[in-house]
């Protein structure tokens, strides 16, 4: 057997292999958020100080997510917004749990399809906080936190917050049980 | 050209496992949901006949050029039906989601990197080159059908965007097949095709079976209906269709700022 074909069959094997421990691994990870009993849903949110973030959402955005004037805003500055929240690891926490916020919204999928578009939505809104929170991890690297804080944080956590009341609505208009549930943790 | 019994079996079966599925598709009217799956069946169809007819009447060289074209319109369909399973998970909106788009090309393009290189490393011994490129494109076609879906369903856990129904299923009897396919394609080209075919054919025979169940799964699967969805109240079908809107409207500016 030539080292070629030696090389070949090596190849494959490590191809096939890495392909189903892929699929294998991400499939488990789709059953497992879209089968998963709510009950396991509502367990992977962190616990995050909701007052809190309502109180700085709202200073920057009424609850429409409409952006409030100088006049309006009850004027936060940045560093309440830091006491707040928690600094970093707080936004990190809201960070981490967008993406729980889009699978409650798709979990209404299997009874309302059209929540499809809430579902985009709030995926759109992860993207930009996402996109914020990263901007504040490349200014705590370069010492420049002070000043990107005051710019970058109060949008992403106005976000988060719209997020929150877009699912907590949708449980809502769609009658299901669990908003009762939902209105305890987020 | 010599038919075994089998050869004629797998061709009846394939035959009539495309028809039965074609049926499926029209009555059940999944036609307008999957054109181009229902394209790849209806190609496969018209191929079946078209390979048997030459290879009753037609001559080796006929059958060979037949069968290497047919083959290249049949990758270019599977591609479709990638491109079409793909349309209807990562554009919920009509809209590429815009996340997925760069990431889907990125991987795509991984895709056929790895497909080639796995090609150019196999050396299949043949007596004729034009059975060596018969091989390994065979070979390079299984490779990438298998890695886009391996990325699809990655990518779709990835962002979080779930799979319809009937697009799981297209999508997982493709999937298991073009693994499957990938492990018969690399033995071909580790036995090659000599005088002595027996290996070739074996393995032909081997995949074409997981063919045909994978054709069964679909007849069952899309017969099926998928789960009936709840009436939306009226003040929920308003909030969404607003949503929509807006929705819709900001991913047709973030497309129309790429685009410039």
């Amino acid at each position: 057997m030539s080292a070629r074909t030696i090389l070949f069959l090596a190849a494959i094997v490590v191809f096939v292999a890495v392909l189903v421990v892929v699929a294998v691994y991400y499939h488990r990870r789709g059953r497992r958020t879209s089968d998963g009993s709510w009950e396991q849903l509502l367990e992977r949110l962190t616990f995050v100080d909701r007052d809190g973030v309502a109180q700085i959402a709202l200073d920057y955005a009424d609850e429409s997510g409409r952006r409030r004037t100088e006049d309006s805003d009850t004027g936060l500055e940045p560093s309440q917004i830091w006491k707040l929240i928690g600094g970093l690891d707080g936004l990190e926490l809201l960070e981490k749990n967008c993406p729980v916020l889009i699978d409650l919204a798709s979990y209404v999928q299997q009874w309302y399809p059209e929540a499809v578009v809430l579902a985009e939505e709030l995926r759109l809104n992860a993207r930009e906080i996402e996109w914020h929170v990263e901007r504040l991890r490349g200014a705590a690297k370069t010492g420049n936190m002070e000043l990107s804080f005051a710019n970058y944080a109060q949008p992403a956590i106005a976000k988060y917050y719209l997020m929150t009341r877009r699912v907590l609505a949708l449980y809502e208009r769609g009658n299901l049980p669990m908003l009762t549930d939902l209105q305890r943790v987020i | 050209m010599h038919l075994t019994g089998l050869d004629l079996l797998f061709w009846a079966a394939s035959f009539v496992g495309h028809v039965t599925l074609l049926l499926v598709l029209c009555i059940r009217r999944r036609v307008r949901t999957f054109p181009l799956f229902t394209t790849f069946i209806s190609a496969n169809i018209l191929r079946t006949i078209a390979l048997y007819l030459i290879a009753h009447f037609g001559t080796k060289a006929t059958y060979f050029y037949t069968y290497w074209y047919l083959a290249i319109l049949d990758a270019c369909l599977q591609l479709g039906v990638v491109y079409e399973l793909a349309s209807g998970i990562f554009r919920p909106l009509g809209v590429w989601a815009k996340d997925v788009r760069r990431s889907f090309i990125w991987l795509g393009s991984l895709s056929v990197a790895v497909a080639a290189a796995l090609t150019w490393l196999a050396s299949p011994p043949t007596r004729l080159w034009m059975q060596s490129v018969m091989i390994k494109g065979n070979l390079f076609s299984a490779a990438l059908m298998s890695e886009l879906f391996v990325s699809m369903i990655a990518l779709s856990v990835t962002v979080g965007l779930p799979w319809r129904t009937h697009i799981t299923r297209i999508a997982q009897g493709l999937g298991v097949y073009s693994i499957i396919d990938v492990l018969v394609e690399a033995a071909h080209s580790y036995f090659g095709l000599g005088r002595d075919s027996r290996a070739y054919d074996d393995l032909s025979h081997a995949r074409i079976a997981v063919y045909l169940a994978c054709t069964m799964y679909w007849i069952i699967m899309l017969w099926r209906d998928a789960p009936q969805p709840r009436e939306l109240s009226e003040q929920m079908r308003r909030d969404l269709l607003a949503l929509q809107g807006r929705v819709g409207y900001r991913l047709q500016g973030l497309r129309s700022r790429r685009g410039q």
